[in-house]
């Protein structure tokens, strides 16, 4: 219980609960929606923004949100368009991303970045003012979510809701793009880019089967989220694994739960 | 509440299409369809498959806008659109009743200033309120199909279109709804474009009937129909 007191820890257990609600909450919508793979495309994006400030010398936490956001209106201009279906799209910035990151690391030359932390997560170096940043976006984009609740439900609906003649929820629907960008933005300085995905769809499924609304999933899906973050970074006290691998592994243990209280409750 | 617009409004048509054409590629989906849709009017729109009718009538609400010819709405902010309901489809996270009607009806997607009151809506499409918490997806099919026109009239719409409303419920539930729809058009002096391939069911309560199949066949009341026509084939074939 020492490790409570350090600073360190308790900034993990912040940040790492400030990601859990923000999943939690938008998990729904990206389940809904169909695009779960929408958020690797978008953390594979992020590693050619932090790749990008690091060639120019700025922070590459702060290079990934300028390039989340400009690259999710893009892939949302190219799927509203439906010029590409989306997992071609998907597979063209997972590996655009991942090749223009790669380049932009080699040209930078810096021998001491590491892509791991940002793939996998750092949640015990988070700083007070990563917190500071986390806490604010989490706070907005949690106000989106509220105030534009049910147009958001609407837009991602599937198939989509549509009105005739006007476009109001294809631009939801970008509202929703850049509110994943966020949730990634957050995911890859805390639980890693390539798990947040897990974050946002795994406690979804685990609740669905006990709900009858789209507010009961969310809420049930923020509770689970936040129970597996704060469960994987108490383990991590005691076991020496990653933190997000625990935080993932706590997710999956209840899934697999869920799923042998399904089969006893089905014979 | 039957409101009946001045003559003078009657005459004109709400829906004006003038040689509107598409083609993909070699394949040639419409050509040359025009008709006029008279206001408070419930017009069917028949056709077998691949005739053009989903295309049409996406060209209709501007969600395709890469065609030739021309399309003339009044009041085309203020169309509803009901696609067919699908079966039950497994993967849908539960949505309620209240958050499905919510959604057609807040105020981003809907003009409406008005607060909506779901229960009154859900009695004049025949559902009870008892549903309002239960999931959506639960519902029957009928029941589903009820629950979306609800959505629909929420937002007080002077044009109602539906596409294929009614092909995946059984057919017991078919008439009943079919009804209904006649009943809330006139109701909510509404125009209405019904697309089926129900003609039996949907005769009886047509102001028209227009048979596509790439080009307009029929343009007819049912009246002028001969009382044996039961496929969009025959009536291809039919001159009014």
């Amino acid at each position: 219980m020492e490790l409570l007191t350090y600073t360190f820890v308790q900034y993990a257990f912040i940040g790492g609960s400030l990601l859990a609600v923000l999943a939690g909450v938008l998990g729904p919508f990206v389940v809904q929606s169909r695009q779960a793979i929408a958020s690797d495309m978008f953390a594979h994006v992020a590693l050619a923004g932090i790749g990008g400030a690091l060639l120019f010398g700025g922070s590459p936490w702060w290079g990934a949100l300028p390039a989340l956001l400009i690259t999710s209106t893009l892939i949302w201009w190219l799927l509203e368009s439906e010029t590409y279906s989306p997992d071609a799209l998907a597979m063209f910035f997972l590996s655009g991303g991942l090749a223009l990151a790669l380049a932009f690391v080699h040209l930078a030359r810096d021998t001491v970045f590491s892509f791991e932390n940002y793939l996998f997560g750092s949640i015990l170096t988070l700083t007070l003012t990563d917190l500071y940043a986390i806490g604010a976006a989490t706070i907005l984009a949690l106000l989106i979510v509220g105030y534009f609740w049910y147009p958001l439900i609407g837009a991602t609906q599937n198939p989509a809701f549509l009105i005739p003649y006007r476009r109001t929820p294809q631009l939801v629907r970008l509202l929703y793009f850049w509110l994943l960008a966020i949730v990634v933005w957050i995911g890859i300085k805390t639980i890693g880019g390539l798990l947040i995905g897990a974050l946002l769809v795994i406690p979804v499924l685990i609740v669905r089967p006990y709900c009858n609304s789209f507010k009961q999933i969310t809420i049930g899906a923020t509770c689970t989220s936040l129970f597996s973050v704060i469960a994987g970074l108490a383990l991590a006290l005691f076991v020496d694994l990653p933190p997000s691998s625990l935080i993932i592994g706590v997710l999956l243990t209840l899934f697999v739960l869920k799923g042998l209280v399904s089969l006893r409750l089905r014979t | 509440m039957y409101l009946q617009l001045p003559s003078r409004v009657m005459n004109n048509p709400i829906i004006k299409v003038e040689h509107v054409s598409k083609a993909v590629g070699s394949r040639q989906l419409l050509s040359d369809v025009s008709f006029d849709i008279a206001p408070q009017s419930l017009v069917s729109l028949i056709g077998p498959n691949g005739a053009g009718k989903s295309t049409l009538v996406k060209i209709i609400l501007g969600l395709d806008t890469n065609y030739t010819g021309t399309i003339t709405i009044e009041n085309k902010e203020r169309i509803q659109y009901i696609a067919q309901q699908s079966d039950n489809d497994p993967y849908q996270l539960p949505l309620s009743v209240h958050e499905y009607l919510s959604v057609g009806s807040t105020r981003l997607y809907s003009r409406q200033a008005a607060q909506p009151d779901f229960t009154e809506e859900l009695k004049h499409v025949g559902v009870s309120a008892e549903v309002l918490h239960q999931s959506y997806h639960s519902l029957s099919g009928g029941e589903r199909q009820r629950v979306a026109i609800a959505r629909a009239l929420l937002t007080n719409p002077t044009i109602m279109v539906l596409d294929e409303p009614l092909a995946a419920i059984d057919y017991g539930s078919r008439q009943g709804l079919y009804e209904l729809i006649r009943h809330l058009q006139k109701d909510h002096a509404m125009t209405v474009l019904l697309v089926s391939h129900d003609i039996e069911s949907i005769l009886p309560i047509s102001d028209k009937v227009l048979c596509l199949n790439q080009t307009l066949h029929t343009n007819c009341h049912p009246s002028e129909l001969a009382p044996n026509i039961t496929s969009p084939q025959q009536l291809m074939h039919h001159h009014c």
